[in-house]
């Protein structure tokens, strides 16, 4: 009888534990519709003119005290030192969710966090997806006091979306473990790299991948709008087994598994310095043959929780310093063409970028690109299964 | 027990009445959790699924063959995990409880496991880098490579999908296996039959259900999972779970998510016609058992 | 048909028999090991090696409790999985018998809704589950249940999150049980125990759950590793539960993100033989 006096004290431990649980979760309703209540009147401000200036929006952001971030992990293209930078300056406390989400997750919590203190404030977006979300209205217009630096090809007329920094597709290369490291994609078909390239992942998924095959394309006679030539040129790649199908990561890069990896050329850069420290020499080429670009865009939550300090955080990433802590993470920003003019661009860092020529880069048309990609994720199964 | 007569007279006592409602309090929280957590969302999901031309576009020829890809995966899995499954079962189950424990909670472990740390295990083992790779070179000068087999085509997918279906398969049919009484192999072997004949005579009628239900689960099982497939293969493998994950979460296609909540609600529908294949296949099976 | 009463008992003679399974047994266990434990252990010998130094290193499993955030994604993750237990087991052990026992029309129903949250991916069932709580705040706001939906997801303890784990665990917890009961040929138990007089509390307490133990374990096994290795939902629905911290800190170090799975796989598991110490090894039959 012993064992059942045991079992029953267990069960009924274990039920209270329940309802104590259960009952401590009941109360948060309240907090979400009191963070509605006390916004200023910074929710409808479009710039810093509306609440009198940089020092007012500073005071309101620390009034608000947090800043919710969404999919920015800490190594892409050095957002980690940004967030401390931030929160050191203001006293704001941020909070970045998901570190490894999607553009398509950041519109999604959006949504579905609506009203909520955990929606996030700020985002960091693919192009079409902050074309779409501002068709949506999800976003609230938002000058910065550098608005014209940006240029207007970059940039949506209301200020619902802005680029904010970009790159160019990189081979980067393990020099230990190979020979001689391809520098453009006709390289790249050689046979001595047999199962040795890989993407950042699919292109019908990961933006990078993507890029990396309209890349290809632009090297094998396509152009912004004829995507073909690369998903051919990934066929015939796969077919002769010098592409492996496999998510490039760090992980496999240090395991060996993955020594040619094709990705944004910040990405590739800053692993350098962490693959060094494990004995890899890390070399990062911009293909002379197929040179694609592209910029991310940032946009401010509509129904942010925190409108003040999404702002001041706004403010911050196209200041100077904002902008310079990007160049450190081996991304340009938005704008570099006018800093290097005025001079305010750090040239050390400028100089420590992969060697592009930008004569001949060009950017495409959001268009472009959203026909590429239909194009793509129609065709690339059946070609690389075929 | 009661006559007949007895039970026409509508007891309209209230104990009576609790009696008859028993079952149903104990099956209705059941059916609360699975509503809120699977009938609504499924709804929700389905009325993104009916919007605009979701549903045509989600019927096109990419997505058949993504489907059919699937399909043919998750059908070798289920045979094979649950084949292995079984053996592995057995032969863990007839030693001490030591082997029995370990192996047990090691399952419900790896039952769940997946994604990009299973597919870096394998990866590191046997892909072109692996430990195992080159061990087989330097021992044998075997170059796997060269061999037919590959780590990231349809057959090395199977094989790194058995690792989390197999453990699956031995915890769900552990139960049925302690139910193979030690006395019933005995009393065959007293009246004469052979190993053979006991397997197709007692053994395997008791463990057939048990075993397909096994099977049905490791299909479903293998249907749904993705995100070791992205890991490892990307989409050069079609399959419709990937398919699903680029429109509902992915960086490349916006504005996608009626085709990915159209796609989940035909997978549904799939293992629907699968379920009502396997009832009726069930049915005759367990006849005997009723 | 008196073997079916009486309880699982070792007969002396299962030992002649263990002798001539042997050799099937030991290659069968042998290639299993290989197959599970290389690649393993091929990851294990990933992460232990210095490649700053030379030699081996464990700093990248002693630095997982340092990271910032420990205690607390450990602790929400413990008591979701604890939660989701109990609720599977309360949820799906009385349907089930209801089910075989008293209402077998029923069972296509349950067996149905138990097999579904399988078939849809994680993914598409988040994105229903995120829709129906974007009702909450939006179309639903104001009503009880409109205000459920939006505490339910309090990031301290998200109920919606044990509720949907629940969902989950049931075609596995429904899997096991079912062979289970099946096993026990549950309808002659509960006849003789009722025509013995015992209420239907006592059915269920004292002859069917002691000797479906075995079953209801393997349940609560498969709904502690999926609780505690479940990420695509809680990162999406944006929770802190351990594996999304654990891929927070990893970042982009190589070999920090694979030792953060192993030591996860390890963690679970050792969790669950703490648990299975629960069952006093009386379910196998052979016992010592």
């Amino acid at each position: 009888m012993q064992r059942n006096i045991v079992r029953r004290g267990l069960v009924a431990g274990l039920l209270s534990v329940t309802v104590v649980a259960a009952v401590a979760g009941c109360g948060s309703s309240k907090k979400a519709a009191d963070a509605q209540n006390n916004k200023t009147g910074a929710a409808a401000a479009t710039s810093v003119q509306d609440l009198g200036g940089l020092d007012a929006l500073v005071a309101a952001a620390k009034a608000e005290g947090q800043l919710n971030v969404i999919t920015l992990p800490r190594d892409w293209a050095n957002y980690g030192e940004l967030i401390d930078t931030f929160s050191t300056k203001y006293g704001i406390k941020v909070n970045s969710d998901n570190p490894d989400g999607s553009s398509q997750d950041e519109i999604n919590a959006v949504k579905s966090l609506k009203g909520q203190d955990r929606a996030p404030d700020v985002l960091d977006l693919g192009g079409a997806f902050a074309q779409s979300g501002a068709k949506e209205g999800l976003f609230a217009p938002y000058k910065v006091q550098t608005w014209a630096d940006i240029p207007d090809n970059q940039k949506d007329a209301d200020g619902a979306w802005y680029n904010d920094y970009g790159g160019y597709i990189s081979i980067g290369c393990d020099a230990k473990k190979i020979a001689v490291c391809p520098q453009t994609f006709a390289d790249l078909k050689k046979p001595e790299y047999k199962g040795k390239v890989a993407l950042n992942g699919d292109p019908t998924k990961s933006g990078s991948a993507f890029a990396g095959v309209f890349a290809a394309a632009l090297a094998n006679g396509g152009s912004f709008t004829n995507i073909q030539p690369g998903i051919d040129y990934f066929a015939a790649l796969k077919k002769s087994g010098n592409y492996i199908p496999v998510e490039s990561t760090p992980a496999t890069i240090e395991k060996g598994e993955t020594p040619i990896s094709i990705d944004w050329d910040y990405l590739n850069a800053g692993y350098t310095k962490e693959l060094a420290a494990k004995g890899i020499d890390w070399k990062v080429a911009v293909p002379a043959d197929g040179v694609y670009g592209n910029f991310y865009c940032q946009a401010i939550n509509k129904t942010a929780p925190h409108p003040a300090a999404a702002r001041l955080w706004e403010e911050f990433l196209f200041s100077d310093e904002g902008q310079n802590l990007w160049l450190k993470g081996f991304a340009r920003p938005v704008r570099l063409p006018k800093m290097t003019t005025s001079g305010k661009a750090d040239a050390t860092l400028v100089a420590a970028l992969p060697q592009v020529d930008t004569t001949k880069a060009q950017l495409p048309a959001p268009d472009q690109v959203d026909a590429a990609k239909k194009v793509l994720t129609d065709g690339w199964t059946k070609a690389l299964n075929g | 027990m009661t006559t007949p007569a007895v039970n026409t007279v509508r007891a309209r006592s209230f104990a009576d009445r609790a009696r008859r409602c028993g079952p149903w309090l104990a099956v209705a929280p059941f059916l609360i959790v699975m509503l809120i957590g699977l009938v609504l969302p499924v709804i929700a999901l389905a009325t993104g699924a009916f919007e605009g031309d979701s549903l045509k576009s989600s019927l096109g020829s990419g997505y058949r063959s993504a489907f059919w890809g699937s399909v043919k995966l998750s059908v070798v899995c289920a045979v094979l995990g649950a084949v292995v499954g079984l053996l592995v079962a057995r032969a863990v189950l007839s030693g001490g409880t030591v082997l029995r424990r370990l192996v047990l909670t090691a399952s419900g472990v790896l039952a769940n496991f997946g994604g990009v740390p299973l597919a870096f295990m394998f990866i590191a083992s046997i892909g072109n880098a692996g430990i195992v790779t080159g061990l087989l070179h330097d021992w044998t000068g075997f170059d796997l490579a060269d061999s037919p087999f590959s780590l990231y085509q349809f057959g090395g997918l199977a094989v790194v999908y058995l690792y989390f279906l197999v453990p699956l398969m031995v915890i769900v049919i552990a139960p049925a296996l302690d139910g193979v009484r030690a006395e019933w192999s005995e009393a065959a072997e007293n009246l004469g039959a052979t190993r053979w004949q006991y397997w197709r005579h007692v053994a395997g009628p008791l463990l057939a259900p048990p075993v397909m239900a096994g099977a049905l689960l490791l299909f479903c099982g293998s249907l749904s999972a993705f995100a070791t497939a992205q890991a490892m293969v990307g989409a050069t493998v079609p399959l419709v779970t990937l398919q699903i994950a680029n429109a509902l979460s992915g960086n490349v296609s916006a504005d996608n998510a009626g085709v990915g909540a159209a796609l989940a609600i035909e997978m549904i529908v799939l293992v629907a016609i699968v379920m009502a294949a396997y009832w009726t296949i069930e049915r005759r099976t367990a006849r005997w058992l009723r | 048909m008196t073997a079916v009463l009486t309880r699982p008992v070792e007969a002396p003679a299962v030992h002649k028999r263990k002798r001539r399974f042997n050799a099937t047994r030991t290659v069968v266990l042998g290639l299993a090991a290989v197959y599970f434990l290389v690649p393993l252990a091929a990851a294990v010998w990933f992460t232990v090696q210095d490649k700053v130094h030379g030699g081996v290193t464990g700093e990248y499993y002693t630095s997982i409790p340092q990271a910032e955030g420990f205690a607390g994604a450990l602790r929400r993750s413990l008591s979701l999985a604890v939660l989701t237990v109990l609720g599977v087991l309360l949820v799906t052990v009385p349907a089930m018998l209801a089910v075989t026992l008293r209402l077998p029309k029923l069972r296509p129903i349950v067996e149905g809704l138990s097999l579904l949250p399988l078939v849809i991916p994680p993914i598409a069932l988040v994105a229903g589950v995120r829709d129906m709580l974007a009702l909450g705040p939006n179309q639903l706001a104001g009503t009880p249940f409109g205000d459920a939906l939006v505490s339910s997801q309090d990031p301290e303890l998200p109920i919606i999150l044990v509720v949907v784990y629940i969902v989950l665990a049931t075609p596995f917890a429904y899997r096991s049980l079912d062979a289970g009961i099946r096993a026990i040929d549950a309808r002659t138990l509960v006849d003789a125990a009722r025509g013995l007089g015992s209420s239907w509390f006592d059915v269920v307490w004292r002859v069917l759950l002691p000797n479906l133990r075995g079953a209801v374990l393997g349940a609560a096994f498969l709904t502690l590793g999926l609780v505690l290795g479940e990420y695509t939902i809680a990162s999406i629905l944006l929770f802190d539960t351990l594996p999304t911290w654990l891929v927070k800190i990893s970042g982009e170090n190589g070999q920090l993100s694979v030792s953060v799975s192993t030591a996860s796989l390890l963690f679970t598991w050792l969790l669950l033989l703490v648990v299975s110490l629960a069952d006093r090894p009386k379910t196998s039959r052979s016992d010592s």
